[in-house]
């Protein structure tokens, strides 16, 4: 089985304080560590444990900046075969412009494959949409939230879905198809400095975004960037780490569940 | 015509709450709204004027791609909606992506706010730290709306009905049964203390530390998504959209964000305090008690004090 597989690289902001530039126009992330979408990196591990099984290869592709090259070399160093980056300087936000790049860069360059699989969705922008725009596009069955790969048969897979609750679906899907994976389906192999210093040997190859752009009709566009809007908040409980606590056990008190 | 096309969320005989909030944006635009629907027993109530029962089965209908065959019908009959909207769910999130593919449509998810002013949508970047203003063209527009964005704006309408067949089910993707979620040592719904510990504790060998400090509080330990994910805890700990709904007394929670999916599934807590190192964090919006800290340095004097 052929997989490929979308990786993309990310700004890590969970600790971050995060400044608006340029009156809305940009976020600034200039000081912001990145690494890889973390729902991307369970989806290399499925598709590396699937071709470990069936054999075939994995190819991780990557659109962004030259510093994307990080997360191709990270997928190889957990053991996808190639790693392919769509060159751009320019973020596209619109999620529509990216699965069509992809749609084109595919097609274009005749990239074979049995399945895609994309992460459920991008930590920053939390689109959840290239996938199923992608499979849409190329006109294949699609599943998001993948929480688990059952079977790998040669003409259909046996997955599961997560929905709410606790809640899963199975489902029979024909192979091609495109999959978007959920975090936790797997435990991510580690990666070590020395894993990755080796498949920085592994060529990568270097595509033109400019050379697959297709040219926009519809589309969304941000005009502006802005904080989230202040809804009240809460009490800080303030002063040195003794009074804090202190003042914390008064409350667990008040509300009665701990005496 | 101009209208606002909703794709109602049901599951398992049950309409889910959230379409509430796709029938307050339909109705914040001042759209004429139609709310497609399967075949079934749905308590749907007035939130459109137009209800239309799609008769096929509940599976079929939740199938983005046999949706996208009942939405050519749609539109074949109707004409093209201005909006088509899905809740932001796992059927929302999974249908309004493949819907926009499908049509050529542009797509906003996740949802949170409309300015009518500027005519932009509001969505979350970076979970919920930035939002980002979004203008969509060329076409109706299809959004996925955050769970209780727009309720507020839902209104009595008319809720004529209206019934139309189904295109025949694909077979490249078909439903084949649930899988219901493993058996709990502990029920954390029950429980009316919880110390929920998210990402924010690091790693695995700092579980025990935490679980202590629940024993010695005489609370339920939960966590957020990313440690359920990891192993660190069972997944029937895990609080949210994907995890539980909880309601306890307290809910305290220790190294967690705040993403909209877990806030769902604590929100409604009587009390929550919140310990974070990030001053920016969003859950300090929806607690009641905040306290900026490194959660270890809290954990490890709450048990000097308690003993
Ligand atoms: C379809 C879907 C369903 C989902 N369902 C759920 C769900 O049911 N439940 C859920 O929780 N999530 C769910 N998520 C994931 C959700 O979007 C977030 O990714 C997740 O909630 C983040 O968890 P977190 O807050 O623990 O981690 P992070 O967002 O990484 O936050 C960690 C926090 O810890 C703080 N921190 C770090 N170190 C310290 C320290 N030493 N002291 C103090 N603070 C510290 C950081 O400042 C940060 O705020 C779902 C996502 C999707 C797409
Ligand atoms: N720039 C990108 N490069 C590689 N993969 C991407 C990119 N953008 C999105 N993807 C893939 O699509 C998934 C969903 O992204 P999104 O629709 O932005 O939430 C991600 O988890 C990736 O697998």
């Amino acid at each position: 089985m052929n997989i490929l597989v979308f990786a993309k690289r990310v700004a890590a902001t969970q600790e971050e304080e995060l400044r608006i530039r340029d009156e809305g126009a940009a976020v600034d992330l200039s000081k912001v560590p990145f690494k890889i979408n973390d729902w991307d990196n369970y989806s290399v591990e499925e598709a590396v444990r699937i071709v470990e099984k069936t054999g075939g290869t994995v190819t991780a592709i990557s659109i962004g900046d030259a510093e994307s090259d990080e997360v191709l070399r990270r997928a190889i160093a957990m053991g996808a075969r190639d790693g392919f980056l769509v060159s751009s300087g320019e973020i596209f936000h619109d999620p529509g412009v990216r699965s069509r790049l992809i749609q084109n860069f595919i097609r274009k360059e005749n990239i074979p494959f049995d399945v895609i699989f994309t992460g459920v969705q991008s930590e920053d922008d939390q689109f959840g949409c290239v996938g199923g725009i992608l499979g849409a596009c190329l006109g294949l069955p699609y599943s998001s939230m993948v929480i688990g790969i059952d079977a790998v048969e040669k003409d259909h897979m046996i997955i599961r879905r997560e929905l709410e609750g606790g809640l899963q679906e199975r489902v029979k899907i024909a192979v091609p198809c495109v999959l978007s994976i959920q975090s936790g389906i797997n435990e991510p192999r580690y990666v070590s400095i020395m894993g990755i210093r080796k498949a920085s040997k592994v060529e990568r190859k270097v595509f033109q975004a400019a050379d697959y752009a297709a040219p926009a009709s519809a589309g969304i566009e941000v005009v502006r960037w802005t904080y989230p809007e202040k809804k009240g908040g809460a009490t800080m409980l303030t002063g040195e780490l003794d009074t804090v606590c202190g003042q914390l056990l008064g409350i667990l008190k008040e509300k009665g569940v701990f005496q | 015509m101009s209208y606002a096309l909703i794709i109602a969320e049901v599951r398992r005989g049950v309409f889910e709450e959230r379409n509430l909030d796709s029938a307050g944006i339909a109705a914040l635009l001042g759209k004429e709204a139609v709310m497609l629907i399967p075949d079934g027993a749905y308590e749907a109530g007035n939130i459109a004027e137009t209800v239309v029962k799609v008769k096929v089965a509940e599976e079929v209908f939740l199938n983005p791609l046999n949706l996208k065959n009942i939405l050519g019908q749609v539109f074949a009959a109707r004409g093209n909606p201005d909006l088509i909207v899905f809740t932001h769910s796992s059927f929302g999130m999974e249908s309004a992506a493949y819907t926009a593919g499908a049509f050529g449509f542009p797509v906003v998810t996740d949802v949170s706010g409309y300015d009518k002013e500027k005519g932009v949508f509001l969505k979350s970047y970076y979970s919920d730290k930035i939002f980002g203003e979004f203008k969509a063209s060329g076409g109706p527009v299809v959004i996925s709306v955050r769970s209780g964005s727009f309720k507020e704006f839902a209104v009595d309408k008319a809720a004529k009905a209206e019934e139309m067949e189904g295109a025949a089910p694909v077979e490249t993707r078909t439903f084949v049964e649930y899988v219901e979620e493993e058996k709990a040592d502990v029920d954390i719904t029950k429980a009316d203390f919880l110390l929920s510990v998210g990402r924010g504790i690091g790693s695995k060998e700092e579980i025990p530390a935490y679980e202590d400090l629940a024993g010695r509080l005489k609370a339920v330990l939960s966590g957020s998504r990313p440690v359920i994910d990891k192993m660190w805890l069972p997944k029937p700990r895990q609080v949210g959209t994907s995890g539980k709904t909880v309601r306890p007394k307290v809910y305290l929670a220790m190294g967690i964000s705040g993403a909209f999916q877990h806030i769902a599934g604590m929100k409604d807590s009587e009390c929550i305090i919140a310990v974070n190192k990030d001053t920016e964090a969003p859950i300090f919006q929806y607690a009641h008690f905040g306290i900026i800290a490194d959660i270890h340095k809290v954990r490890d004097k709450l048990k000097e004090i308690v003993g």
